[in-house]
């Protein structure tokens, strides 16, 4: 998989390692600002009320 | 996450057969599985914190300017509306939330959230306030420390109300000769009445307990008695914190009583003045 996504990246190797670390925080903020919000509510420890 | 410096520039002269295919990409998937899991610790212990962080002060701004301008103070807030703050001495001068109307998801992520059927603060009854023990700015992450005799500051509008942490279950017994003897527990008395069955009322409220996420009566107005047990005449104020228990686990709650000592008006004329409870140390 990411040798293949290396291979896809078009440009010389200084181009392909930016463009690689945009798409990796891309995926990283993806994960932390919409994934884990919606995940997090079904997770054990944010259970604090009675019921 | 990115294929590092293995990843191949030129393609090899003959491609890898099926089997290594399959086996490599399992592998990556499994090392991207664990990366996700790290992050979502990372997420969840500093990320959100950071979240709840400036919603908190937020809320806060909106209270000092609601204070500061508002004259009908007893309207009942709405849902997810900040209306009282919290403070708790022993955990340090900076331990300080906004408590928010309701306890669904949105109030708790600003901070501790108020149990919309309960007493307000200083009210007869029980004021009960749920808040996250993992992230979220974590509020409630160390009530389990609390002692008995600590005091929870609750400012409001126009009064600051100290409460302090009842009696554990096991000081009740030698409460007047041991633990009830500090300067702070002047006010604080085992709440059981030791000559009534069951110890009346209030016999089965303790400074702490940790019960099962069905036991919602440890939050009416008498903690543990049905919601109609006594008139409000016969209720002591009472504060209520609950959050989860064991850390990271959804079994059990843990549940804080603490019943209100004092009172301290707030003088207009003064705005600044603090209760001297809020000098305590631990």
């Amino acid at each position: 998989m990411y040798p293949w996504i290396w291979r896809h990246l078009p440009g010389p190797a200084a181009v392909r390692v930016v463009s690689a670390a945009v798409l990796i925080l891309g995926v990283v903020a993806l994960l932390m600002f919409v994934v884990f919000p919606w995940v997090e509510p079904m997770l054990p420890f944010n259970q604090v009320t009675t019921q | 996450m990115v294929g590092g410096p293995d990843s191949p520039e030129r393609p090899p002269a003959r491609g890898p057969g099926l089997g290594t295919k399959i086996v490599r990409g399992l592998g990556e998937l499994l090392v991207t599985a664990g990366v996700i899991v790290l992050l979502f610790v990372v997420y969840e212990v500093y990320v959100t914190d950071w979240m709840s962080a400036s919603k908190q002060q937020d809320a806060n701004q909106a209270l000092d300017d609601k204070w500061r301008n508002e004259r009908t103070l007893h309207a009942d807030p709405l849902d997810g509306e900040s209306f009282a703050r919290m403070y708790i001495p022993s955990f340090g001068a900076d331990y300080k939330f906004a408590i928010q109307e309701g306890t669904g998801a949105q109030s708790l992520d600003v901070g501790p959230g108020h149990y919309t059927e309960t007493a307000m603060p200083g009210h007869p009854g029980n004021f009960a306030v749920a808040g996250h023990r993992v992230g979220k700015g974590a509020p409630f992450n160390d009530i389990d420390l609390l002692n008995s005799c600590d005091a929870i500051v609750v400012e409001t509008g126009d009064s600051f109300f100290i409460y302090r942490v009842l009696p554990k279950k096991d000081e009740v017994a030698g409460w007047a000769h041991g633990a009830g003897k500090r300067p702070q527990c002047a006010k604080v008395e085992p709440m059981l009445a030791p000559d009534e069955p069951d110890g009346g009322l209030y016999g089965k409220t303790f400074g702490q307990e940790i019960v099962l996420p069905n036991q919602g009566e440890v939050i009416n107005p008498i903690p543990n008695q049905p919601e109609n047990a006594a008139p409000i005449a016969q209720r002591a104020s009472l504060m209520t914190l609950t959050t989860c228990h064991p850390r990271f686990s959804d079994r059990e709650r843990l549940i804080v009583h603490a019943v209100m000592v004092k009172q301290y008006p707030k003088d207009p004329k003064n705005p600044g003045q603090l209760p001297p409870e809020m000098e305590e140390q631990a």
